[in-house]
């Protein structure tokens, strides 16, 4: 970490200089950190503190963040904003750029608009509402998320009992024991910071990873725990892991063959070893007009997509599989307000229609306004799920924070 | 001081994808003429002999496809291996072996007549190219051993595999102690096909399997696979393809297409098998393979090309004196233009002074 600022600063300092330094900066601001670990084994959102530090040591006239909060828990969030108040107080100016409007109301004294690249407006944040703010940067009035209340739900769908995986690598998080029940028409959210163990629990489920205990993940009594990824999906199970590059997709590929991916047992798109392109075309060509994808067409490379298009389509080939369990992985990262609304509508509608939706996701905001229960991640261990009106984002975030906080500290 | 910086490009362009073969060709005819011409030869005569006397003569065109024929096969089944980023360096082992495989039968058989003879030497090579190609395949998946060293080495084991074949056990009786096979009998002989030349069924075998092998990789599930995971190991796994058996599939197809040209090789040109029978044309091949892009249609091209450069070479070599080794040089600067090329398809080169990378 020492290593990793020592290369941001201008002119060489001895490190025993700089490390008084970064310790002292850490203090005044209330950032705590091992200056002598190794960046790897940090968490994002602990990592995200070098950069803050880093900035900090060079005492800056202006700073810049963009999305500073997407891996952090609502604690650390309120632990950056008195950091940035007080440099604010201090005279710093700060640009700070999120898509998050509820943290533009609390920190930011102006606001700037922005709409593909366009001024859009400029207006004080305090006197807007993060709904008038949302409607600005899409354009068009805000749909909100149409979930039919008092819903009942159906017989448990997906159970995983004692879920556990091997720590792959050096800087693998595996999951520890993970149990929970998502039924029929359910949607359970899964909180965390990043790095916690999501993306070995996506895995895990999605079959990349395959268990060695059948019992361990079953759908409708039906033990999948041993399947690979296509027993898996044949059995109804579908997942969109959180990297789209080179994972849920492949760049060099057309959308349409991108489509061949994942759905080509669930929509027959292979007859005696070959692959109907035709059909993985109209396949295509249906995802790209449900969810409204910018796109030439399923000719298309997945490359030349902006991510937040490719995102789209990688939801809407799954979605429109129609699985009886979905598991997601942020869904909705980097997409815009108003793409990001289509799907969890799209999420929502398919719940209601009795599938099992698990979304793993690091943005609370996304979690509560569309899960009904609620767990939280932490070093891949998984709290007991509740239901989202149950639960405070205080509890969420201390429990997000949980051995992490002490281990920080 | 100027410095240089590759670039990656946001999407190659498809045409300069395509054209770098041809452009590469160019340049080795030109920079071949220049580099001949300084070294006292008649740089212009070489390139004129090795890359368009073998088109003008009418008579050398039946030699470009008997050269052709076993590069293109090999070559078909190492650009299907090479898209799945499973790289085979040993077709030379998998031909060689292939070849054996198919003396093997024929030598069984000696005493016996019937039209089965040749299909069963050919469905021994490729049965022999395959397993040979197993053991990389073997190793790497059970046991992390890089193929490329592996698929190599096998390559000189089976070069010694021929040397004791036909010194001992399978030495020809009547051969005065030559070290080589009987001659095959007439039923173990791959047949010509145009009377008065030397054109045999292999040519016409080596188009099909190109065009059977573009059908399976553009359309079947099993070339989806190979595509899949030489682009995007990680979304393949997501995909439900597994890494251990597309690698296990890469080396039984292209070992199995090197058999089967070992098997055409030994049953045409050759008649017996001898030790001279290691031609190289399985590390040829892998020029053969890249020329064509890893496209099996291509590599029909790239099979042509090389082989009007076998050749012609053969033709400077009796009419300009030119030394056999030229032909290795000629196909070298290809690849080495090959390779350059696609870096410049896929990046661009941009002049950056020191300050402008200040700023940046």
């Amino acid at each position: 970490m020492l290593e990793n600022i020592a290369l941001g600063m201008d002119s060489k300092i001895p490190s025993r200089e700089l490390e008084a330094r970064i310790r002292a900066v850490m203090n005044q601001y209330g950032l705590l950190l091992d200056p002598h670990r190794t960046v790897a084994t940090l968490s994002v959102g602990e990592r995200q503190r070098i950069e803050i530090v880093r900035a900090l040591l060079l005492e800056p006239q202006l700073l810049i963040m963009d999305e500073p909060t997407s891996v952090l828990t609502p604690q650390e969030v309120e632990q950056l904003f008195t950091v940035l108040r007080k440099l604010a107080a201090e005279g710093c100016s700060i640009l700070y750029i999120s898509h998050k409007l509820h943290e533009i109301k609390a920190l930011c004294d102006t606001a700037t608009i922005l709409r593909g690249g366009k001024l859009v407006d400029t207006c004080d944040p305090k006197q807007e509402t993060s709904r008038s703010m949302a409607e600005k940067m899409i354009g068009t009035g805000l749909k909100d998320i149409v979930k039919a209340e008092g819903r009942t739900f159906g017989p448990p769908k997906l159970v995983v009992s004692q879920l556990s995986t091997v720590k792959a690598g050096h800087f693998d998080v595996p999951v520890d024991g993970v149990s929970f029940t998502v039924r029929a028409g359910e949607i359970l959210g899964i909180a965390g910071v990043a790095g916690n163990g999501q993306n070995a629990l996506l895995d895990a489920l999605s079959g990349e990873i395959r268990g060695d205990d059948r019992e361990a993940i079953t759908i409708d009594g039906l033990g999948i725990g041993m399947m690979d990824t296509t027993e898996r999906r044949r059995n109804g199970l579908c997942a969109v892991p959180e990297e789209r590059n080179g994972h849920a997709a492949v760049g060099e590929f057309s959308l349409s063959d991108n489509s061949v991916l994942t759905a080509r047992d669930r929509l027959g798109m292979v007859v005696m070893g070959l692959i109907n392109g035709g059909a993985a075309k109209t396949y295509t060509g249906k995802v790209i007009a449900d969810f409204a994808v910018k796109a030439l067409g399923p000719g298309s490379m997945a490359g030349s997509l902006s991510g937040g298009n490719l995102q789209k389509y990688i939801m809407g080939r799954e979605i429109l599989q129609k699985p009886s369990v979905l598991v997601v992985s942020q869904p909705t990262w980097g997409v815009d307000a108003g793409a990001a609304a289509a799907i969890h509508q799209a999420l929502v509608d398919l719940a209601a229609a009795g599938s099992a939706i698990v979304v793993i996701s690091q943005d609370l905001d996304e979690l509560r306004a569309l899960s009904d229960t609620l767990a939280v991640i932490n070093m891949g261990r998984l709290s007991p799920a509740r239901p989202v009106k149950d639960v405070s984002v205080e509890e969420i975030g201390l429990l997000m924070g949980g051995v992490h906080g002490a281990e920080a500290a | 001081m100027m410095q240089f910086r590759l670039e990656k490009r946001r999407e190659p362009s498809k045409a300069m994808l395509y054209g770098t073969p041809i452009v590469a060709v160019l340049l080795t005819m030109i920079v071949g003429a220049i580099l001949f011409s300084l070294i006292g030869f008649d740089g212009v005569g070489a390139v004129r002999e090795i890359f368009i006397t073998p088109f003008t003569n009418t008579y050398k065109w039946q030699d470009l496809g008997v050269k052709a024929a076993p590069l293109i096969i090999i070559g078909v089944g190492l650009s299907i291996a090479y898209r799945a980023n499973v790289w085979n360096i040993g077709a030379e082992g998998q031909y060689v072996v292939g070849g054996l495989a198919a003396t093997g039968v024929a030598l069984a058989t000696y005493q016996m007549t019937g039209w089965w003879i040749l299909p069963l030497m050919i469905l021994a090579g490729m049965a022999g190219g395959a397993l040979y190609g197993a053991i990389p395949a073997l190793l790497r998946t059970r046991l992390g051993v890089n193929e490329i060293l592996t698929s190599l080495m096998l390559t000189y084991v089976s070069v010694q595999a021929i040397y004791y074949l036909v010194r001992a056990p399978w030495k020809d009786p009547m051969g005065m102690g030559f070290p080589q096979t009987r001659r095959f009998a007439a039923d173990a002989l791959l047949p010509n096909i145009l009377p008065g030349t030397i054109v045999h069924a292999g040519v016409p075998i080596a188009i099909i399997v190109a065009l059977v092998a573009w059908f399976v990789m553009s359309r079947s599930v099993f070339g989806y696979q190979m595509r899949v995971v030489g682009a995007a190991p990680h979304a393949a796994r997501y995909g439900g393809f597994s890494e251990n058996r597309t690698i296990w599939l890469a080396f039984l197809v292209s070992g199995a297409l090197a058999g089967l040209a070992g098997a055409l090789e030994v049953s045409g040109p050759f008649q017996r098998m001898v030790p001279g029978f290691p031609t190289n044309y399985g590390f040829t091949a892998i020029i053969v393979a890249f020329l064509g892009r890893l496209d099996p249609l291509g590599v029909i091209f790239g099979g042509l090309v090389i082989a009007v450069t076998f050749v012609g070479g053969e033709i400077a070599q009796t009419s300009i004196g030119l030394s056999n080794s030229a032909t290795g040089v000629f196909q070298a600067m290809m690849l080495f233009f090959l390779l350059a090329g696609d870096l410049l398809v896929r990046y661009r080169i941009r002049r950056v002074t020191p300050q402008a990378e200040a700023r940046a």
